[in-house]
């Protein structure tokens, strides 16, 4: 048929967009690698040895990572009654997953000020505390790692649920059934198919909650302590004060193979853990 | 009363304003084999899963051997289940299937081996046992799914059309083990189809029903030689049905007008209460319309030969005769059949005591 083979060749040009964002993209890798091993120099592999070398920067990546995969964690525990209780009532079902993607609405940096505002040493949290007798004096609840691991969490847990839920949807009912015509209460279904069913899903959440964490900026920069880095902040600090591209480049290059690296251990935990289900 | 008897009284089920379930009452032996058999949206299902408990009833009572089964969850009801879609557990093996309900109760570990070992053998799938679920046929999947409910020995077991995705030939292998299986256990078997040929071969009891309501309980045979009601009629096997009037009622016989033509039916023949004036539907098999010749005490006619079908060791005759359209099914080998073709003339007859007269239609 003429029409069905014409009217592609005809439409190509509507790849376009999607050739100048592969071109972007292909481009700025192109650069970021330059920069990191070209300075005006030459070759140069001095800020990889910088890294190799220096222990405050050792900190920055261990906190990056060990945040990171805390952040995980902790949206994926968070995140799995939230995802549950999404699956069991159907009937809300929309209205819940509205209220949990409610924060996406607002701008991260406002939402980052509201913790500041129930986690600062006068915040809500504090206040509330000694009013209560609790604590004599505020609790360091931010402007440290801790206040990074919270904001990080609040903001990608909704990632993780969804994750999660998108594979609950995909259990077929009648497993439930089953289990429970074989004697197994709500508890027993649940840890024995349910749970088993849906790591997958959790394991996603994991993934993706574990890189955004490692490139994490805004939060770190609002929540962290002043002397507490992590890599992307370091990367923003090279890049826009002083102008080091080079050196962010490197930091860049860093980050990515340590992400790899946690999302490849991340697998094989995952291969172990997780008995392969066919559909 | 031997154990997995069941006692259905007065059990209806609405789901909102739509009655899926209107007064049920059936009472099913301790192991024997029973089968629901209706149309899609008969009630059937809904009538397995209330037993099951997966449902509660609207009105009326569920007791299994002689205990009321109000309030009472699935997990400790005396029952097995296996579903229509099979519901096996894709992340655990043939084995731990198998093993599940007896790792829900704690059983030994030596006791589940020899359990399993003992089940899938019962079922042809010894050696199966680390075969993971996908790697199954239909058919092995079936199995697995029988055996992971016979598992625990429970006192009856519900089957919701778990063969309806086989093809035909498996199905029939599969009934055949089915029945096998239900026999050397003597455990009730519920089993829940649309297909009465499935139903006639598998029953020892057949429940049909029809718009939420049971309309006839009985054996096979009972069922096809005896239908309750037209539809039952209808829906077990084919049958020739004639619209006609009550004429003339006595002691042993009743006369029906059927097409202008006068046919005395014995009184035994008749459902229902027969009146004079009445209108009623009479009905007859394939098999009872017989070709050629006659015989006493016997409806005999004239017919043209519409169509003839032969299906191996069978003929179909498509009959036009007075009274109407007659489909008639015979041997292959009659004799009288060599001389019949499409657009011939026939003779036939209808033996009277072959006629099942529905008096109150």
């Amino acid at each position: 048929m003429r029409g069905a083979t014409s009217a592609p060749r005809s439409l190509g040009w509507l790849l376009l967009p999607a050739l100048l964002v592969l071109a972007l993209f292909l481009g700025s890798v192109a650069l970021l690698l330059f920069h990191a091993f070209w300075n005006k120099d030459g070759f140069s592999l001095i800020y990889f040895r910088q890294i190799i070398d220096r222990a405050d920067y050792h900190d920055v990546f261990l906190r990056t990572v060990s945040i990171a995969a805390i952040v995980a964690v902790a949206a994926a525990v968070l995140a799995y009654p939230i995802a549950w209780l999404l699956w069991r009532l159907p009937r809300w079902r929309n209205l819940l997953l509205v209220i949990v993607l409610v924060p996406w609405l607002v701008s991260l940096v406002v939402r980052t000020y509201g913790w500041l505002v129930i986690l600062g040493p006068k915040g809500f949290l504090n206040e509330t505390l000694k009013w209560a007798g609790v604590i004599q004096s505020p609790l360091p609840l931010i402007f440290n790692d801790l206040g990074v691991v919270i904001g990080l969490t609040h903001v990608l847990m909704p990632f993780s649920a969804i994750a999660t839920l998108s594979v609950l949807l995909q259990i077929d009912n009648r497993l439930e059934e089953a289990s429970e015509s074989l004697g197994a209460g709500g508890f027993e279904t649940w840890r024995r198919v349910v749970l088993p069913l849906s790591l997958p899903g959790v394991f996603t959440g994991l993934g993706i909650t574990f890189l955004t964490s490692m490139g994490a900026i805004v939060t770190p920069i609002l929540l962290g302590g002043i002397r507490q880095k992590m890599a992307g902040t370091q990367i923003y600090q090279e890049v826009v004060y002083n102008f080091n591209m080079s050196k962010a480049s490197a930091w860049a290059i860093c980050l990515l193979l340590l992400s790899g690296l946690g999302l490849a251990l991340l697998r094989a935990v995952e291969v172990a853990l997780v008995p392969k289900a066919d559909r | 009363m031997s154990r997995g008897s069941i006692s259905i009284n007065g059990v209806g089920k609405a789901f909102g304003t739509a009655t899926v379930l209107d007064g049920v009452d059936l009472s099913i032996e301790g192991g024997s084999f029973v089968t629901l058999l209706g149309p899609s949206g008969c009630g059937k299902t809904t009538l397995l899963r209330l037993i099951a408990g997966f449902l509660d009833p609207s009105r009326g009572t569920i007791a299994i051997d002689g205990a009321p089964m109000q309030g009472v969850p699935p997990r400790h009801r005396p029952l097995g289940m296996v579903f229509q879609n099979l519901a096996l557990f894709p992340h655990l093996d043939v084995f731990e299937n198998v093993a599940y309900g007896m790792r829900i109760r704690g059983t030994a570990a030596t006791e589940i081996s020899s359990r399993v070992a003992r089940f899938l053998g019962l079922v042809g799938l010894a050696g199966f046992e680390r075969r993971r679920i996908g790697q199954l046929s239909g058919g092995q999947k079936q199995r697995v799914a029988l055996a992971r409910s016979l598992a625990l020995e429970p006192a009856i077991l519900l089957l919701d059309e778990p063969l309806s995705a086989l093809d035909l030939q498996l199905r029939r292998q599969l009934q055949v083990e089915l029945k096998s299986i239900q026999r050397q256990l003597a455990t009730t078997f519920v089993f829940v189809t649309h297909d009465q040929e499935e139903a006639t071969m598998l029953s020892d009891t057949i429940v049909v029903m029809d718009g939420g309501r049971v309309q006839q309980v009985g054996t096979p045979g009972e069922i096809y030689r005896r239908p309750a009601s037209p539809f039952v009629a209808r829906f077990v096997g084919d049958i020739n049905m004639m619209d006609g009037r009550i004429e003339t009622v006595d002691e042993m016989s009743v006369s029906v007008s059927v097409g202008g033509r006068a046919i005395s039916v014995p009184r035994s023949a008749v459902v229902g209460t027969a009146s004079t004036g009445r209108a009623c539907q009479l009905a007859c098999r394939p098999e009872s319309v017989r070709l050629g010749g006659t015989q006493a005490d016997a409806l005999s006619l004239e017919a043209r030969v519409t169509a003839l079908h032969r299906l191996g060791p069978t003929v179909k005759a498509v009959l036009d005769t007075p009274l109407g359209p007659l489909t008639a099914l015979t041997m292959a080998d009659t004799p009288h059949l060599a001389e019949l073709a499409e657009g011939k003339t026939a003779r036939l007859f209808v033996p009277s005591d072959t006629f099942t007269l529905f008096a109150s239609t």
